[in-house]
Order: C-alpha cells, then sequence, then structure tokens
C-alpha cells in the first residue's frame, strides 16, 4: 500500500486483482448473494419511509390517526420557532465540533505521522472514546462538569480561573455537550487522516524537502492536496454523524438548562413520546432527512473515489 | 512500518547535511511530541479513569483530591456489589447483550453475502457503484427518520417493548455497515483463487463457502464484534420501542440520568459497566477499527 499510492488516489490500495469475464457473464448466482441483505433493509426502511409519509399528512394525537391534514404537518415545521431554535441549536453543534475535531484530529495525525516509540499505544487508545457508550460519557460527564468541585472545574480553579457553571448556563453547557463529542470523536478524525497520511508516498515530501521547501509549503501544497478526498470523506462522516447527535445531550443536559442544548433529534422524540404528535414528528423525519440528503449530495461527488468509483 | 518498505531516491543523511538548522529543529520536534503525547494521553485517559476512581472509591471521598488507590485511600468494592444488586442492571446488561449478540449476529448473516456479491459480480455497468452508493445512503440516514413509523409499526404488529423488535432493527440498522467494511475485504483477495476453483467446477455458493468466507474470517468476525458495539451502545431504537420489559442498560442509564441529585459512586460504576464491552472490542478489533469506521474506505 505505502510505496505505491499514486497521485491520482493517495488513499486507495494497490489495484486489486479484477474478477475476470467469467464473473461478468450472467449470472443468477449473484441474486442469490444480494437479494436477501437488500429485500432485508428494504423491508425495514422502505415500508416506514412510506408509511411515514403517510403519517405525515395526518394529525395524529395520543398516538392514533386522525384526520387527513395535507401538507398540515409540512406547514408548521416552517413557523414552530421552537423548532427554529432547535436546528440553530443543531448547526452550532455540528459546526463548532466538527470544525474543532478536524483541525484537532488533522493536526495530530500530521504530528505522530512519524516513526516514533509508543506511536501504537497511543493509537490504541485513541480507539475508546470511539467505542464507549455515548450515554454512559453523558452521564459521566455529568460528574464531570459537576460545578462544585468537579474535576473539570477543580482544574480550572487549580490554574486559576473562576468555577464555570457547565450544567446550569445555557452557554456553558453547550460548551459541555460540544466538549464531549469533541472528547469521544477527534480520535476518529486523528485515525482515519493518520491512515490516510501513512498511504501517501514518502518519496514526494522528501523530493521537495530536497528541492528546499518548507515544511509547511510541502504541507499546504503536497500533502493536503493529496489528502483531501479522504478529509472530505472524514468532514462528510463526522458531520452526518453529529446532526444525529442524541445519546450525550440526552444524559448529560436533557436539552437544558431550558433549552439551551435542546437539538433537532431530541425534540422530534420528545414531538412523538411525550406529546404523541406522531405525524408532525414525522413530518421533522423528513426535514432532518432533507438535511443529511443535501450534505451528502454536496460532498459525495468528492469522496467516492474513496468507495472505488472511478473518476 | 514507512520507511522499510519504501525505496528512497536520496539518503536521508543527505538532505539533513544540506539543512544544518535540523538538528535543533529535531530536538524542538521531539519536546513538542512529548509534551503534546503527554496531553493526549491525559485527556483521553482521564474520564476512564475518573470513573474507575469513583467505582472503588467511598462516596465521601468523591470531590478529595485522592487520587492513588491503596495509596490515599483504602479501595472499596461495595459500589460495585450496591449496583450489581439492582434487579433493572442485570435486567438492562442481559437484555443489552441479547441486542448485542442478535443484531450483530444478524447483520453480518445477510451483510457479508450481499457483500461479496458486490465485490465479486457485475450489476451491470454502473450496478455496483450505485449499490455501494445505496447502503452508504442507508448507513447515514438518521434514525429519527424511521422512529415515527416504527413505533406504530411495532405495535401494530404487538411487538412494543420486546426484546426481539429491538435485536431486529439493531440487526438490520446494521447490514449497510457491515456490507461496505466486507465488500472491500473481499475485493483485497486476489480474485484468481476463487477463479481456479470455478474451473475445477466448484458452485458459486462452494467458492465463497470454502475460498473467500475463510480467508476473510477475521474481518467477519471484527464487523460482528463491531455491530455488537454498536448495538449495545444503541439508545434512539430502545427509547422509541421499548417501556417496561425490554429496557436496554442504555436506557435504564437515561432513566436515571433524568432523576434529580447524581449519586458519583453508582453513576461511575454503571459508566464503566456499559463502557466495558465496547472497550474490550475496540482493544480486540485495532486491525479494523479506521477501516470499519471510515465505512471501508482507508484500510487500516
Amino acid at each position: 500500500m505505502r510505496g505505491e499510492a499514486t497521485v491520482e488516489a493517495p488513499v486507495r490500495a494497490a489495484p486489486r486483482s479484477e474478477p475476470s469475464a467469467r464473473w461478468r457473464a450472467r449470472d443468477r448466482a449473484k441474486w442469490f448473494f444480494l437479494l436477501p441483505g437488500v429485500v432485508w433493509i428494504l423491508l425495514f426502511t422502505i415500508f416506514p419511509l412510506l408509511y411515514a409519509i403517510r403519517m405525515s399528512l395526518h394529525a395524529y394525537r395520543f398516538g392514533i390517526e386522525g384526520a387527513f391534514v395535507g401538507l398540515g404537518n409540512f406547514q408548521r415545521l416552517l413557523t414552530d420557532a421552537v423548532l427554529h431554535e432547535d436546528l440553530v441549536t443543531t448547526f452550532q453543534f455540528v459546526i463548532s465540533s466538527v470544525a474543532v475535531e478536524m483541525v484537532v484530529g488533522v493536526s495530530l495525525a500530521l504530528l505522530f505521522n512519524r516513526e516514533m516509540r509508543g506511536r501504537g499505544l497511543l493509537r490504541t487508545l485513541a480507539t475508546l472514546p470511539l467505542f464507549a457508550t455515548p450515554v454512559a460519557i453523558g452521564y459521566l460527564g455529568i460528574t464531570l462538569f459537576y460545578e462544585e468541585g468537579g474535576p473539570v472545574n477543580a482544574f480550572i480553579q487549580t490554574l486559576g480561573g473562576s468555577q464555570v457553571p457547565w450544567l446550569s448556563n445555557p452557554f456553558w453547557a453547550k460548551v459541555a455537550i460540544i466538549l464531549l463529542d469533541i472528547w469521544q470523536w477527534t480520535p476518529f478524525v486523528f485515525l482515519v487522516s493518520l491512515a490516510g497520511l501513512q498511504g501517501l508516498s514518502q518519496d514526494l515530501t522528501e523530493a521537495s524537502e530536497v528541492d528546499g521547501a518548507a515544511w509547511w509549503q510541502s504541507l499546504v501544497f503536497i500533502i493536503l492536496p493529496l489528502m483531501a478526498p479522504l478529509l472530505w470523506l472524514i468532514l462528510l462522516l463526522r458531520a452526518i454523524e453529529a446532526f444525529k447527535v442524541f445519546d450525550t445531550v440526552v444524559t448529560l443536559t436533557a436539552g437544558g438548562p431550558g433549552r439551551a442544548t435542546e437539538v433537532i433529534s431530541r425534540y422530534t422524540y420528545i414531538t412523538m413520546r411525550k406529546f404523541s404528535d406522531y405525524g408532525y414528528a414525522a413530518a421533522q423525519g423528513f426535514l432532518l432527512l432533507l438535511i443529511v440528503a443535501i450534505l451528502f449530495t454536496l460532498l459525495w461527488s468528492r469522496i467516492k473515489h474513496n468507495y472505488g468509483a472511478p473518476r | 512500518m514507512v520507511s522499510a518498505a519504501s525505496a528512497r531516491p536520496v539518503h536521508p543523511e543527505y538532505v539533513r547535511a544540506q539543512n544544518p538548522g535540523k538538528t535543533a529543529r529535531k530536538i524542538a520536534t521531539r519536546i513538542a511530541l512529548i509534551v503534546v503525547s503527554a496531553i493526549v494521553i491525559v485527556w483521553i485517559a482521564f474520564p476512564f479513569y475518573w470513573a474507575f476512581l469513583n467505582s472503588i472509591k467511598p462516596a465521601v471521598d468523591t470531590f478529595g483530591s485522592k487520587w492513588i488507590p491503596w495509596v490515599q485511600f483504602e479501595p472499596r468494592l461495595d459500589t460495585w456489589q450496591r449496583v450489581w444488586s439492582i434487579r433493572e442492571v442485570r435486567q438492562g446488561l442481559l437484555t443489552s447483550a441479547t441486542i448485542g449478540l442478535g443484531g450483530a449476529t444478524l447483520a453480518t448473516a445477510f451483510g457479508v453475502p450481499a457483500a461479496y456479491a458486490i465485490a465479486r459480480f457485475r450489476f451491470g455497468t454502473k450496478g455496483n457503484m450505485a449499490m455501494t452508493n445505496w447502503f452508504l445512503s442507508q448507513r447515514i440516514m438518521p434514525p429519527v427518520i424511521f422512529a415515527p413509523p416504527i413505533f406504530i409499526l411495532a405495535r401494530t404488529l404487538g411487538l412494543l417493548d420486546t426484546v426481539l423488535a429491538l435485536v431486529l432493527l439493531a440487526g438490520t440498522f446494521n447490514i449497510p455497515f457491515v456490507v461496505l467494511i466486507m465488500s472491500q475485504m473481499f475485493r483485497d483477495l486476489p480474485v484468481e483463487l476463487e477463479e481456479s476453483a470455478q474451473v475445477d467446477g466448484a458452485s458459486r455458493w462452494e467458492i465463497f463457502r470454502r475460498i473467500a468466507l475463510p480467508l476473510v474470517a477475521p474481518g467477519v468476525v471484527a464487523s460482528w464484534l463491531i455491530v455488537l458495539a454498536f448495538s449495545w451502545n444503541e439508545v434512539f431504537f430502545a427509547l422509541v420501542v421499548a417501556s417496561k420489559d425490554a429496557i436496554p442498560m442504555t436506557m435504564y442509564i437515561v432513566g436515571l440520568s433524568g432523576t434529580r441529585g447524581v449519586d458519583f459512586p453508582a453513576a461511575s460504576t454503571m459508566a464503566l459497566l456499559m463502557i466495558a464491552v465496547p472497550t474490550i472490542i475496540a482493544l480486540t478489533c485495532q486491525r479494523f477499527i479506521v477501516r470499519g469506521l471510515s465505512l471501508g474506505a482507508v484500510k487500516g
């Protein structure tokens, strides 16, 4: 992998042996392999999606389908000030946490992309937050961000800062959920971009070094352009995951104080389970789908090479 | 890992000789590396250590500056015993384990053959790419979209508040993950072996079962484990579908977090119980994690 990486496809594996014409031939067996999985997923997604369309066109009250309201639920999306506030909160969350994760993660990957003792240990350690149950991390966060003498505040006060009202102040509560996300997901950016960097050919950077390029020149003109497709991919995956944020918010702040950390997923959940307003919840679901679909379409053309699409 | 294999056109010593200021910079880089490593290690490890400490510290010492067990305080296991004695905790862990094992098995059983189909067979000129794209889009679809209809459908089918519903949901929504990862793994296998078996008259199924599958077995196990961790960590569908009898540990914790006043030792212990399983999985699947989380785009 390392030697062969080229300018065309910096992070792809070495050319694979392609199946010969024998596999291209008409072969019914392929459906036997493919269809169970596809049909199964369709059963669980297309059917609910169609049902969700139907639901979004009806008024649901207390879990019972009511009158047909046409686009009424979608009109509510436009006028619901609470929803708009939660959308703003969600965007604030996504932009701040993903920006920090990208910058810190990629910087760390660049820094640790060299022979050094203990790098394996660092990589192992970095995988732990990724898998740590978000709900549990949020719950633990209540103790970490505890205002009267919790470890985070104790640390800040040791440094001479004042006590931060993490969970009782709207601004700091937002910072707290962003910090948790950064703790959990910066390692993802770090690990994936480190793997990408290690897939780059050493020759190019060394050649530029011989030609007298400063480190920042080889970074800006060689490494980053080669890494661009992968960085877009990381950005896309992170942004979409961040839009779905739910678990940590539910346990750490439960949307509070007030509605300061109410995010779209939790609002939909509340609309559904607390207000039993399933029609409107379905309409909200479609709004979120639209946002994610736009993100995906915007970035897909930049990243599809990572999945083996021809250029 | 990097330097050994790549043939260097210019000896590095030569580069260094051209650039005398490099030695000072090397030392600076080294110090920076050590400092940054230390910060990163503390930053990542602290929450785990904090949870561990609280789980073995008596509640009165929570806010004291006692950081080293045996030296500064005598570790006790009574919080662990107290937490374990809660029936809902044991029940929750059992439910989580069932969802994890069931979901992982379901997703792997459906996902691996589909991955093989995408990696090996041709579905028209653009079919394979379209299929990958479709699985990817399924993977990134926000679960919130499915929540309202799934609640109503589960109610209609009498599956509300059953572990079966949660196993089905965990399994289904993780199939795309398995397909994306495993199709990349199958593609990395040399196809010649399978083709020669075909010449010898083996059926597609035999080739898959006897040649391809054993070769990617570590990958299959890793995907199974990773999906197990995902399903274990899942809470959204549980909150939608479960209410009393099928409450996994994640949902139990959500319930606790909503109450006023947090019992620090118990909270830490439950968080550790929850995190233990995915942590072990993360340590076991080191080699596959980068590939898994980048949905197959990058080899780790």
